[in-house]
């Protein structure tokens, strides 16, 4: 019953990501526009291009969609509100989400074709860059609240708030996610303009709807991994717990939207020399201070 | 729920999720017939055939980061059971992975002089 709730409140999550998503880059609030998109897109045909990897090419936009669902399985909107609450629940988003990548590799693979291949290999490029700084963050995380259950996480926030604890780790989690989400600046993996959509070139009709359902809800997802890791979770005064994660989970997928909006894009060479040579000491100096603090703090 | 029960209802949720995905598939597909036109099917490239075959060998320029990445990310392997014992240990925790983050950083250190972190 909660797995089925939880289910219908993430598709309602996705769809409003994707009117934030419209809004932001066209200035256009259209509350209607994602569903007659959804409808356009599954009565147009679904081309499978010739030569093509079958196998890679069907199983990729599933193999997204799954990787975004299993890692908001574990995510908690309030003590009760969530799907599973596994032991193992940090670390079991890290492992959702590397198939991302595997994902939009067999979607760069598969279809046989130059500008989805590029796009492929450059998302390959771009998680050697971010891995580290999504992984990294949230051990400190962990050594704070001594567990790797979510809603341990949550609680051991009561008395402050991870962003306050551990800013530092706060930035680079962010950043890395919106990477691993590949919104802009982060985005030359589709590359809408230059390589006719990167992955998502060769995918047209239901695949594609698949495929850009899987990424609304891996960004939905991660800005709720976001908010149980730093922001406090369901915590906070007056309102009750799931408005408080509602309302905390919009404002970061919103952030996250709108940030790359006034920012130049970044090429995966780039972002590999910005987060080994900056992002990976800062966070080495981050697990460093959060040790330090819990150890000197009661 | 015991562990069994949650990776039993993970395990589910994959195979909902296909399910899903097959059906929609299904809808789209009784929609309406297609119309097989030749040329139809070729991969975007800017209007014409693709001049080189794509499956071929890639030269990965980041293959330095690659290496180092996965050293760290071994690294992490340990960091979580670490990470969770942390406070109990205390101090001997703190200095025994503080070892073991530095040597590994010292690594990236001499990677970064050795020039393992630029495009090859």
């Amino acid at each position: 019953m909660t797995t089925a709730f939880l289910l219908l409140l993430l598709a309602v999550g996705a769809y409003l990501v994707a009117v934030i998503e419209a809004w932001t880059s066209s200035g256009r609030f259209r509350l209607a526009a994602p569903a007659f998109a959804a409808l356009a897109l599954l009565g147009r045909e679904s081309i499978v291009p010739r030569k093509s990897d079958r196998v890679f090419f069907e199983t990729a936009p599933v193999l997204l969609l799954i990787s975004a669902l299993l890692a908001a399985a574990v995510i908690p909107l309030t003590p009760d509100l969530i799907i599973t609450d596994l032991a193992t629940g940090a670390l079991f988003i890290n492992a959702a989400l590397v198939y991302v990548l595997v994902a939009l590799l067999m979607a760069g693979w598969g279809p046989n074709g130059a500008y989805a291949m590029v796009g492929g290999w450059r998302f390959l490029g771009q998680l050697i860059a971010y891995a580290m700084l999504i992984v990294m963050p949230i051990t400190a995380v962990v050594m704070r609240a001594e567990s790797l259950l979510t809603t341990q996480i949550v609680v051991s926030q009561a008395g402050l708030w991870n962003i306050v604890y551990q800013p530092l780790g706060f930035i680079l989690f962010f950043v890395a996610s919106m990477a691993l989400a590949f919104l802009p600046p982060f985005d030359l993996t589709t590359a809408k303009g230059e390589l006719a959509g990167g992955v998502e070139a060769e995918y047209s009709g239901a695949r594609l709807a698949v495929f850009r359902l899987g990424r609304l809800v891996l960004i939905i997802t991660l800005a709720a991994a976001t908010v149980v890791f730093y922001l406090g979770g369901w915590q906070g005064p007056w309102l009750p717990p799931w408005a408080w994660s509602a309302i905390k989970i919009l404002a970061v997928t919103a952030t996250m939207l709108l940030a790359g909006r006034y920012m130049p894009r970044i090429r995966e060479t780039d972002l590999l020399g910005w987060c080994w040579m900056l992002g990976i000491p800062l966070a080495l100096l981050n697990i460093l201070l959060v040790g330090v603090l819990v150890l000197v703090l009661p | 729920m015991s562990a069994l029960e949650q990776y039993g209802l993970l395990l589910g949720l994959t195979i909902g999720t296909v399910g899903f995905v097959f059906s929609l598939y299904m809808i789209a597909r009784s929609l309406g017939k297609v119309r097989k036109e030749p040329g139809k099917n070729v991969p975007a490239a800017s209007g014409q055939l693709s001049r080189d075959p794509v499956w071929v060998r890639y030269h990965a320029r980041y293959y330095g980061y690659a290496l180092l990445f996965l050293a760290f990310d071994m690294e992490m392997a340990y960091m979580y059971p670490w990470a969770v014992v942390y406070k109990q240990e205390g101090l001997v925790a703190l200095l025994d992975m503080g070892v073991f983050l530095a040597i590994l950083f010292l690594g990236l250190l001499y990677g970064w002089s050795q020039g393992a972190l630029r495009r090859q």
